[in-house]
Parts: C-alpha cells; structure tokens; sequence
C-alpha cells in the first residue's frame, strides 16, 4: 500500500473519537476515585485510636501532607507523561513533596538518635507495611494503569513508576492512619522502602502496560492495513 | 498572525474535525502534514533508502492515527506531531539496532565454520530461484513464521501478536524451516 492509499484509507475508517481530557482534570478524577476507596479501607481496617491527638502533632500532619502531595503530584505527572507536548519539566513536579516527606522521615531519625542514641534507630520486622499499602493502593494503581493506558506511550517506564509512586503515596497515606507506627526509622525503612519497590516494579512493568506495539495493531486492523 | 501560527492554527482545526469524524478534514491534514513528516524522516534517516523511509512514513502515520485521541486542540497542533515522530524514530532506531545486533552475532557465527563450508554454503543460498521453491514447499505455519522473522525483519514479539501465536512456537517454526531449507538446499 502506498502512502496516498494509507491516507485514503484512514480517512475513510475514521470514526469520531472521545479526546483524552487534560491531565489536571484526569489527576483529580483519579483522586475523587482513589480517595474514596482509600477511606473505605481506613474504615474497615479501623482508624489508630490516638488519630485525633495525631492531628494536632505538627510533624505527623508534614509528613502526611507531603505524602499525598506526592500522590498527587507524581499522578499529573504521570498522566502529562503521556501526552505529547506537554512540557517534559512536569515530570519532576513530585520531586519537591517528596523531598519534603523523604526529609520530615530523616528529620524524625535525626531526632531520636539525639534524644535517645543508637536505640532511637532500632528496627525490627514490620511486614505489615507491604500487603497494606498494597491493598490501599490497589484501586488507585488499577484506575492509575487503565488511565495511563489511553495515554501515548512515550516514555513508558517513566510513565509507570510515576503512576506507581502516585498510588503508592496514596497508599502510604491511608495505611499511616490506620496504622499506628510512627517511629521515623521504621516508617522511613518499612513505608518508605515498601513505596520505593512499588515504584520501581511499576517502572519495570512500563513495557508491558504501554506499548506502541499493541496500539498500531489495533490500528492496522482497523484500517485493514498489512 | 505569523505564518507558523497560522499553520499551527489551520492544522489544530482539521484535527478538532477529524477527531469528531470528519473524514475529509483528516485526509487533508494528512495529506499536509506527510510532506512534513518524510522531510524530517529523510533528515534524520539520511542513510535509508526510499522505500524504507516511505515505510517509516507510513508507520509515523498510523502512530497518529492510533494516538489521535490525545491530541487538545486547546493547544498547539505543530509541537504535539513533533513529539510523536521524534518519539517513533527513536523506537525505530532502537529496533534498527536491535536487528543490528542479530546480524553481528550471524557474522560472528560464520568466523567459526571453515571457509570452505562458508563459501558452500553461501553459494547455495544464492541460488533464488531454488530457494523459492525450498519455501514454497514448507508447511504453512514454517512459512509464515520465515516470512516474518527473516524476510520481513519483525521483531519476535511484533511477529507473535501479527500471528496469534507465542514466541516460543515461532522460534520453533524459524528453527525447523531453517533445517528444512538447509536439508532442501544441500540435497
């Protein structure tokens, strides 16, 4: 076939399509779905029962509100990933959030170890950590994957690990309010590990999740194209 | 208004029209936006040959087409094709050296055989006429799985999801059509 026909042919096949919606509105469409399944496991999982005093505690509502702040910004990020000429400097939006939670954690070691010596940075086993801000990011990760999926795939690993540190910032989030560990060492080596694997399996799958491959068959097959 | 965002405008509403279903709209963006497309193809493929910068074309094309969907007409049309090409040379270029590094590894192959084997062998191959007919007489699914993996130069995952069947099976297929052309050839 040659590139006149191809015109002809995709003009004709042509169907209207439904445009992607900007990222901005797609990142709070995917918070107004991912929030309210993040408090229905709060719930269900019961909230810590000193949560009301942790409200008042400046460093625990820092550290909170950075991490959802990293949710948030690395879900627009992901979603203008995939959108062509978009301006790529977006990308490192979540860089500062997560700075600042990365650095409240650090913050809070530093502190024990001052207060209380090599004993404030004791670890100990914590697995419940991974199963949980797995299943409070479940829902925002599948929703995350099938927006990401209607996107272009430009960059794919990128896309996906910015889509997995979105849910699984989201996922730390909800696990730290119904979770009552707080020591900085153990949530910095346990939550935040756990978010760093999530990201970086979210990462390794971009190829699978985005792939031009799949999207120029379904085209050619529309388009009767071989 | 300047040239360029006059363009920029121009495009950005055949796409606001192709996108609702305006076949006639689409054909004209697309008829004007090819010439675009081969120029930079052509600039940064200069080693190709025609054809296969057509096929680029072509492929750059059907992106579009697959992706049309993501196109905002509330923003500029130009800087939004720019990136799809860029974006599908580079997987070009990555595929180009992926096969690349296939045929190095045949070369590599053929410096531990004799040269004399080497010589015989190459001087069946290039006999078409006999090797035609050697394919001709392959089973369909061997056939095929040659066609695409060594004559078509896909990639084994392009070739699995164009067949239906798994990579495993196609490495199966190439492997016996390859002893059944050899055996064929030689005999």
């Amino acid at each position: 076939m040659n590139t006149d026909e191809l015109i002809e042919r995709l003009a004709q096949t042509a169907e209207p399509v439904s445009r992607l919606r900007p990222p901005p509105t797609r990142t709070a469409l995917w918070f107004a779905l991912g929030i309210p399944y993040v408090a229905l496991v709060v719930v269900v999982m019961s909230p810590r029962s000193d949560l009301f005093t942790k409200l008042s505690d400046p460093a625990y509502l820092i550290e909170q509100s950075a991490a959802l702040a990293t949710g948030i910004t690395a879900g627009l990020a992901a979603f203008a990933s995939i959108v062509p000429g978009f301006d790529r400097r977006i990308l490192l939006l979540p860089i500062l959030p997560f700075a600042i939670w990365f650095g409240s954690l650090g913050l809070g070691c530093l502190q024990s170890w001052i207060q209380f010596g090599p004993d404030g940075l004791s670890l100990y086993p914590d697995w419940f950590c991974f199963p949980a801000i797995l299943l409070v990011g479940m829902v925002p990760a599948i929703a995350m994957a099938l927006m990401l999926r209607r996107g272009v795939p430009l960059t794919p690993h990128v896309s996906t690990a910015l889509g997995g540190l979105a849910a699984a910032g989201l996922g730390n989030f909800g696990l730290r309010l119904f979770h009552p560990q707080d020591a900085s060492a153990m949530v910095l080596v346990w939550q935040m590990g756990t978010v760093f694997v999530l990201t970086a399996l979210a990462g390794w799958a971009g190829h699978l999740l985005l792939d031009w491959h799949v999207l120029l068959e379904r085209a050619r097959r529309r388009v009767g194209y071989r | 208004m300047d040239p360029h965002s006059e363009l920029n405008q121009r495009l950005a509403d055949l796409m606001r029209s192709a996108q609702d279903g305006s076949g006639p709209a689409y054909a004209q963006l697309l008829r004007e936006i090819t010439p675009l497309v081969r120029r930079i193809v052509q600039s940064r493929r200069r080693f190709l040959q025609a054809a296969d910068i057509e096929d680029l074309v072509q492929d750059i094309l059907l992106s579009l087409h697959a992706v049309r969907k993501t196109y905002d007409p509330a923003r500029p049309f130009l800087p939004w094709l720019i990136v799809v090409i860029r974006n599908r040379l580079a997987g070009s270029a990555r595929r180009y050296s992926r096969r690349q590094a296939h045929e190095l590894q045949v070369d590599d192959l053929a410096v531990t055989f004799s040269e004399q084997q080497d010589n015989s062998a190459s001087e069946v191959y290039r006999d078409p006429e006999a090797l035609r007919e050697a394919i001709a007489h392959l089973p369909a699914a061997q056939r095929q799985a040659l066609e695409m993996l060594k004559l078509r130069e896909m990639s084994l995952k392009e070739a699995a999801a164009q067949s239906g069947t798994s990579v495993g099976a196609l490495k199966v297929s190439v492997h016996r059509a390859m002893a059944s052309l050899r055996k064929a050839l030689k005999g």
